[in-house]
């Protein structure tokens, strides 16, 4: 008898472990698509596929959505209907979300100093980077200047919400020509995941063009995020990405064009009219709270542009304390907060890792 | 039908085992602990992924040699695989940032034509990481 219950139990074992070995599979569903003129990865866990093949969806919707809106050089965008209007000196009217978006980009300016500066569409234009296939252009120096001279600011723009809920935006300056190339990705970012939370949905990684904000985990285990390296294939390091934290690079790799070996990227320093050229990267890690993902598209930019020294300054004016610049030479600094977070890769050698305080 | 465990030969099984026969077996656990860290654990890549639009294109195994044609809304983006490593050939876009790359030969890199929506990612017996900043 019970060698025939040591049989049974020998087969309700081997059962057990075939229905394990097919519970294993991890319930991960992954999305891709290209908006913002990037690829757009959305990989959502422990949801059913149904379920995170919608939730996923709507997402990509939404994203399409702002991206026609936030559009800066397609001409049926609602952006490119308020720049007309600034152009002709005139005042518009716009919506909720739009007024929302400019606010709240205009306090990003002015916390970096206006080196965050949507304002310079115009010049993003002049450099030939407001198309979908760019190549070198012919420097205008002249133009440039005039861009630069006009000064458009963040500040220039009024907005104002009417009693009758109207919102109407004007401008002071006519030179103002809004981009949102810097802020739009993460502004999304921060949608999405308010939505997946509003949904219930409690771990997901999405990642907007490189822009990556994490809910939750992958199950047992943190989201795990490669940083890229600006110079050659594969990460130069990876990290742990927590609930609700959000990482973020700016570099001169993605976006650029060469004329006569020298390298112009799409980051232009307002103050110039010149691509910044002191860094081939800057990567921002944002802790939870308000505007996370916003923070991590917006903030790198303007520890990009400003000088080495300011630097410092710079990230503690904007309330950073997770960074990490990388420099023409390819010497690595990171802030001693980012440093206890990155887990190097063996084959890189960074030629001086200082810590900042 | 006997209990394997608890039966009589077993034991006698266990008794038997010469010092020679620990040596093999304490060799053998350490040839599979170096496979499993040079394999398993390893950044080898072992398949090529490619990706059209919002679709998988493809999963290939990393070693042969193949050229795949890889239809985008702006044309043909040709990848090279070449026993062990991959890279972008050709590619309809203006900037060519992914043809610059040249070949990928570790786990978790990826190319990316951005204009004409195809990517190139190398998977390993492992991912890497779950998504890449860049």
């Amino acid at each position: 008898m019970s060698r025939r219950i040591n049989f049974w139990s020998l087969c309700a074992l081997w059962l057990m472990v075939f229905a394990l070995s097919a519970c294993g599979r991890e319930p991960v569903y992954q999305s891709q698509s290209y908006v913002f003129g990037t690829l757009v990865d959305i990989t959502i866990y422990g949801e059913e596929e149904s379920r995170a093949a919608e939730l996923a969806s709507r997402i990509q919707q939404d994203f399409q959505r702002l991206h026609q809106k936030l559009h800066a050089w397609d001409e049926s965008s609602e952006l490119s209907r308020i720049n007309r209007a600034i152009a002709a000196g005139e005042s518009i009217s716009i919506d909720t979300e739009m007024a929302d978006i400019i606010e709240q980009a205009g306090v990003f300016s002015a916390a970096s100093g206006g080196l965050f500066n949507p304002a310079i569409g115009g010049l993003i234009q002049q450099w030939g980077f407001q198309r979908d296939s760019f190549s070198a252009v012919d420097i205008d120096r002249k133009a440039i200047d005039r861009l630069v001279a006009a000064n458009p600011r963040m500040e220039d723009i009024r907005i104002n919400r009417k009693n009758d809920g109207r919102i109407l935006l004007s401008s002071r300056n006519t030179a103002v020509r809004l981009d949102l190339g810097g802020y739009a990705k993460g502004y999304a970012l921060d949608r999405a995941a308010a939505y997946l939370k509003s949904e219930q949905a409690k771990n997901a990684l999405i990642n907007i063009g490189g822009n990556v904000m994490a809910l939750g985990r992958h199950g047992e285990r943190p989201w795990h995020i490669g940083i890229q390296h600006p110079r050659k294939s594969g990460a130069i390091a990876s990290l742990d990405l927590e609930d609700g934290w959000a990482i973020g690079t700016s570099g001169d790799y993605q976006r650029y064009f060469e004329l006569d070996g020298v390298r112009y990227c799409h980051v232009l320093d307002p103050r110039s009219g010149y691509p910044a050229r002191h860094l081939q990267s800057v990567t921002v890690l944002v802790p939870p709270g308000n505007l996370t993902g916003t923070r991590s598209d917006a903030d790198s930019k303007p520890i990009f542009i400003t000088e080495p020294e300011n630097r410092k300054k710079m990230a503690q004016q904007l309330g950073l304390t997770h960074y990490m610049t990388i420099d023409q030479a390819g010497n690595i600094s990171v802030s001693a907060a980012m440093q206890k977070r990155l887990q190097w890769k063996t084959d890189v050698k960074p030629n001086i890792l200082q810590t900042l305080p | 039908m006997s209990n394997p465990i608890s039966s009589r030969p077993y034991r006698d099984l266990i008794g038997a085992i010469r010092p020679g026969d620990w040596l093999t077996v304490l060799t053998t656990i350490a040839v599979v602990m170096v496979l499993f860290d040079s394999l398993w654990l390893g950044e080898t890549a072992s398949k090529v992924q490619i990706r059209a639009g919002n679709q998988i294109h493809s999963t290939l195994s990393i070693n042969q040699q193949r050229v795949v044609e890889v239809p985008g809304p702006l044309g043909i983006t040709t990848v090279v695989i070449d026993h062990g490593r991959a890279r972008v050939a050709s590619d309809p876009g203006a900037r060519q940032y992914c043809v610059k790359q040249g070949w990928l030969d570790q786990a978790g890199q990826v190319a990316m034509c951005l204009p004409n929506q195809v990517s190139v990612e190398l998977l390993g017996s492992r991912k890497i990481h779950d998504s890449l900043n860049y």
